[in-house]
C-alpha cells in the first residue's frame, strides 16, 4: 500500500498529512519556527513515527506554504492555493469559493468541482485583512489566540473599530481598554474590521456558490460569525480548516502516484 | 542625511530579439548626448514629460528633452534609486507621491547641492536644463508639481505649462460633439510653446520642418502598429519583456529617422523569426496580456521567469502609446499643430466608439477585449505600482468589468444533478503589486508564488477547456 505525504509550511504554523488509499493516516502540526528544514523534518518524523511507517515507504511527497521551496526531500513543491482547493473540494464537494485566512494573507479562490482553481485574489503585502492581526491583539489583550473566537461571540456591545490594520489596531485596542471596554466588545468590533477587509478582498473577484473558509482564520469562530453576517451569507468551515493545505498537497501527491503508475 | 549606498546590481534579463538589446546602448547615448550638449552649450536643453505629444516641436526647434522619467527608471533598472528617494523624503516629501518625481527631486536637489553630478551618478546623470515643460494631465499632479518641486533648487530655471484634456467617454453622449472645443484649446496651448521655445531658443519656428517632423512620425506611428501586430504570430516572436525595451524609441525618440529605422530593423527581425516559427519562449504554452501598469523597472527578470514556465506576452497596453492613424476619424489638415492636437485627440478617442457598442464596456476594458482576441490571450497580467496614480487608478475595476462582461473560457463542468455542463468562464487575471522604482515595496517570493499559482490556474484551465 502506497503512502504519501502532503506538508504546509506556512509563515507560523506548519502542518502535515500522512495519506493511504485509506484516507488520511496521521496528522501533526507545530510553529514554523525559524528553520524551516528543520521543521518539515521535524513533521516528517512525527507523521512517521504516528504510523509507526518508515521514511522508504512513503512513496511521494508533495510540499506547499511559505516555506515550501525549503522542504528538501520534497519530490514537488505546490502553490499553496491549489493545495486549498483541492483540499477543501475532497471534504466539501459543493464548494466553489475558498477564502484562505492565513497569518501574513488573505487569499480567495475560485475552484470547480474537482477543486482544480480557475482564479485567485490576494491581499496585498500589508498584513491588514490577514489573521496576523488577531494574534497581536491577544497579546494586547492577554488571552490565547484560541480563544478570542468565543469571548467574542459573548459580545454584548460591539464597539466599532476604525480600521483594518495590524498596526493601527493594536494602539486602537490599547487606548479602547482605557475606556474601560471589554474585552469581549473589543474583539467583536475587531472582528467585524477584519471582515469588512476580507468581504472587500471577496467583492472583488466576486463570488461563486458554496463558500468555504479556510486557514488559521477559519478555527476562530468569532471572525467566521462576523464574515457571515457581512456578507449576509452562510460560510462553510471544514473540519481542521487550517489542515486543508497539507491535505490537498498529500492529495496531490497520491494523484502524482497515480499518474505515474498509469503511463 | 540618509544613507547614500548604491543597491545591489540587478541580473541582465535575457531579451527575445537583437533590436531590445540594442536599446541600452541607444538610451545611454542619448543620456551621454544630453551632457554633450550641456557642454557644447548650443541647443537649449528642456526637462519635459513622455506622451505630450510635443517632441516633433521640440526637434524642430533644435531644443534637446530630457525625458524627466526615463531617467528615474534607468536609475530604478540599475536598482541605484534608493539614495535619490531618500534625499527626496529628507526634504520632506513622503515616500507614498510618484517615485519618478521623487528620485528626480533627490537627484536634482544632490546635484544642485554639490555644483556638479552627485557621485556615480548612473551613465553620468541628468543634466542641469535650460527650461522645464510640464503638462498638466488628467490625473497626474506629478506632472505640474514635480517641476516646482525642483525648482526650489534652480530658481533660475523657467517652468512652461502645456494642459493637454480630452473629452471623457459618456456612453450616451458622442465625444465628436465637443472636440471641437477641445482641439481649438489644445493648439492654442501648442503654439503658447511654441512661442515659449521662440523665446528662450531666440529663434523662429520653421513650420516646413515641423511639418517633416510630424509626418515622420506619423510614418512611425504607422510602422509600430505593424510590427506590433506581427506578434500575434503563434508562437509569439516577442514579449512585453523586449516591448520594456523598445517603449524606448515609442516615447522617447519620436520624430527623429532613429526610431523609424529601429521599427524598420524590428518588424525585419520579427518577420524572420516568424518565417523560421522562432518564440519567445521555446514550448508557448500560455498566451499572456500585460494589461496595465508600468513595470517594476528593478525587477524586469520576473519577465523571465513567467517565460521559464512557458508564458509569452504577446501584448501589452503599457506604452503602446500609439494608434494606427488610419483607424482614427480625424480632420485633415496641412498645419503640423492643428495635425497634433487632433492625433491626440484621436489617440485618447479611439475606444469610444467600440466601447459604445458592447453594454457594460469602457474604452479601456473594450481595448483588452479586443487585444485578448486579436493576440489569443490566455489570461490578463497587471501591475499595481503604488506611487504612479495616473496609469494605475481603475486597473483592479477594468478587471472586474472585464470578468463581468467578457467570459470567453468555454468549460465542462458537473452541474447540481450531477450532469455535465458547459459554461463560459472568465479570462482568469493576475495582479503585482510593487512600484516602478522602490524596491523596498518588492517581494521576490510573493511575486514568485503568485506567478506559481497563476500558472498553475492557467494550467487547470487549459486542461479543462471544453473543445
Ligand atoms: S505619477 Fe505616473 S505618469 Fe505622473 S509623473 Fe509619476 S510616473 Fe509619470
Amino acid at each position: 500500500m502506497a503512502f504519501v505525504l502532503g506538508i504546509d509550511i506556512g509563515s507560523a504554523a506548519s502542518k502535515g498529512i500522512l495519506l493511504n488509499d485509506q484516507g488520511m493516516q496521521a496528522s501533526y502540526e507545530c510553529p514554523s519556527g525559524g528553520d524551516f528544514k528543520l521543521t518539515a523534518e521535524r513533521i516528517k518524523k512525527e507523521l512517521l513515527s504516528q504510523t509507526q511507517k518508515s521514511e522508504k515507504e512513503i512513496s511521494r511527497t508533495v510540499a506547499t506554504g511559505y516555506g515550501s521551496t525549503l522542504v528538501a526531500f520534497a519530490d514537488e513543491v505546490k502553490p499553496d492555493m491549489v493545495c486549498h482547493g483541492k483540499g477543501v473540494s475532497s471534504l466539501l464537494p459543493s464548494v466553489r469559493t475558498v477564502i484562505d485566512v492565513g497569518d501574513l494573507y488573505t487569499k480567495v479562490l475560485h475552484i470547480d468541482g474537482h477543486g482544480s482553481m480557475h482564479n485567485f485574489l490576494l491581499s496585498g503585502k500589508c498584513a491588514g485583512g490577514s489573521g496576523r492581526i488577531l494574534q497581536v491583539i491577544a497579546k494586547v489583550l492577554h488571552v490565547k489566540v484560541e480563544e478570542i473566537g468565543e469571548l467574542s461571540l459573548k459580545s454584548k456591545k460591539r464597539i466599532d473599530f476604525s480600521t483594518g490594520c495590524a498596526v493601527f489596531a493594536e494602539s486602537e485596542a490599547i487606548s479602547r481598554l482605557s475606556q474601560e471596554v471589554t474585552k469581549e466588545d473589543l474583539l467583536a468590533g475587531l472582528h467585524r474590521a477584519l471582515a469588512a477587509q476580507i468581504n472587500s478582498l471577496v467583492e472583488r473577484i466576486g463570488v461563486e456558490q458554496d463558500v468555504a473558509m479556510v486557514g488559521g482564520g477559519a478555527r476562530d469562530v468569532g471572525l467566521v460569525q462576523a464574515l457571515k453576517e457581512v456578507r449576509n451569507q452562510d460560510i462553510l468551515v471544514p473540519p481542521n480548516p487550517h489542515m486543508t493545505a497539507a491535505l490537498g498537497a498529500a492529495l496531490i501527491a497520491m494523484e502524482g502516484l497515480k499518474d505515474k503508475i498509469e503511463t | 542625511m540618509a544613507d547614500e549606498k548604491k543597491e545591489v546590481k540587478p541580473k541582465k534579463r535575457m531579451t527575445a530579439t537583437q533590436a531590445a538589446a540594442s536599446i541600452g546602448p541607444m538610451v545611454k547615448e542619448f543620456i551621454t548626448g544630453t551632457l554633450r550638449a550641456r557642454a557644447e552649450g548650443k541647443q537649449k536643453i528642456a526637462y519635459t514629460f513622455i506622451v505630450c505629444h510635443h517632441e516633433e516641436i521640440f526637434r524642430a526647434m533644435d531644443v534637446v528633452p530630457v525625458w524627466t522619467e526615463n531617467f528615474a527608471g534607468i536609475c530604478g533598472a540599475k536598482r541605484d534609486a534608493e539614495r535619490f528617494l531618500q534625499r527626496a523624503e529628507s526634504l520632506g516629501l513622503s515616500r507614498s507621491l510618484c517615485t519618478y518625481a521623487l528620485c528626480g527631486i533627490g537627484f536634482d536637489q544632490w546635484r544642485e547641492e554639490l555644483g556638479q553630478m552627485p557621485p556615480d551618478a548612473p551613465w553620468g546623470g541628468q543634466v542641469r536644463p535650460d527650461f522645464m515643460i510640464s503638462s498638466g494631465q488628467i490625473l497626474c499632479d506629478p506632472r505640474s508639481k514635480w517641476y516646482q518641486a525642483s525648482q526650489q533648487f534652480m530658481p533660475d530655471v523657467p517652468i512652461y505649462n502645456i494642459d493637454l484634456p480630452y473629452p471623457l467617454f459618456q456612453r450616451d453622449r458622442d465625444h465628436r460633439d465637443v472636440w471641437d472645443y477641445y482641439h481649438q484649446y489644445i493648439v492654442k496651448q501648442l503654439r503658447g510653446l511654441v512661442t515659449f521655445l521662440e523665446e528662450q531658443t531666440k529663434k523662429k519656428m520653421d513650420y516646413d520642418r515641423l511639418r517633416e517632423l510630424v509626418d515622420l512620425s506619423d510614418r512611425t506611428w504607422n510602422l509600430i502598429e505593424e510590427t506590433y501586430d506581427l506578434r500575434k504570430a503563434v508562437p509569439c516572436p516577442m514579449g512585453t519583456g523586449d516591448a520594456m525595451n523598445t517603449m524606448v524609441p515609442i516615447n522617447f525618440m519620436m520624430a527623429t529617422q532613429q526610431a523609424y529605422d529601429f521599427f524598420v530593423n524590428l518588424k525585419k527581425e520579427l518577420e524572420e523569426k516568424i518565417a523560421k516559427g522562432e518564440g519567445e519562449v521555446e514550448n508557448e504554452k500560455y498566451r499572456l496580456m500585460w494589461g496595465g501598469g508600468l513595470p517594476a523597472w528593478f525587477a524586469l527578470t520576473d519577465f523571465n521567469y513567467f517565460n521559464s514556465k512557458g508564458a509569452s506576452f504577446p501584448v501589452e497596453t503599457t506604452y503602446r502609446m500609439v494608434a494606427p492613424l488610419n483607424q482614427m476619424d480625424i480632420p485633415e489638415t496641412k498645419d503640423p499643430i492643428e495635425h497634433l492636437a487632433w492625433r491626440w485627440l484621436g489617440y485618447w478617442t479611439f475606444w469610444y466608439d467600440k466601447a459604445k457598442k458592447r453594454p457594460g464596456s469602457e474604452p479601456d476594458v473594450e481595448r483588452l477585449i479586443n487585444r485578448i482576441e486579436e493576440y489569443k490571450i490566455d489570461g490578463v497580467v497587471m501591475h499595481e505600482a503604488f506611487s504612479c496614480r495616473t496609469w494605475h487608478v481603475g486597473l483592479i475595476w477594468q478587471l472586474h468589468q472585464l470578468a463581468k462582461i467578457y467570459k470567453p473560457i468555454p468549460v465542462f463542468v458537473t452541474g447540481k444533478g450531477g450532469k455535465k455542463e458547459k459554461i463560459y468562464r472568465e479570462l482568469p487575471s493576475l495582479i503585482l503589486e510593487s512600484d516602478i522604482i522602490d524596491i523596498t515595496s518588492y517581494s521576490e517570493v510573493d511575486t514568485k508564488n503568485k506567478i506559481d499559482a497563476f500558472i498553475e490556474t492557467l494550467e487547470s484551465i487549459r486542461l479543462n477547456r471544453a473543445a
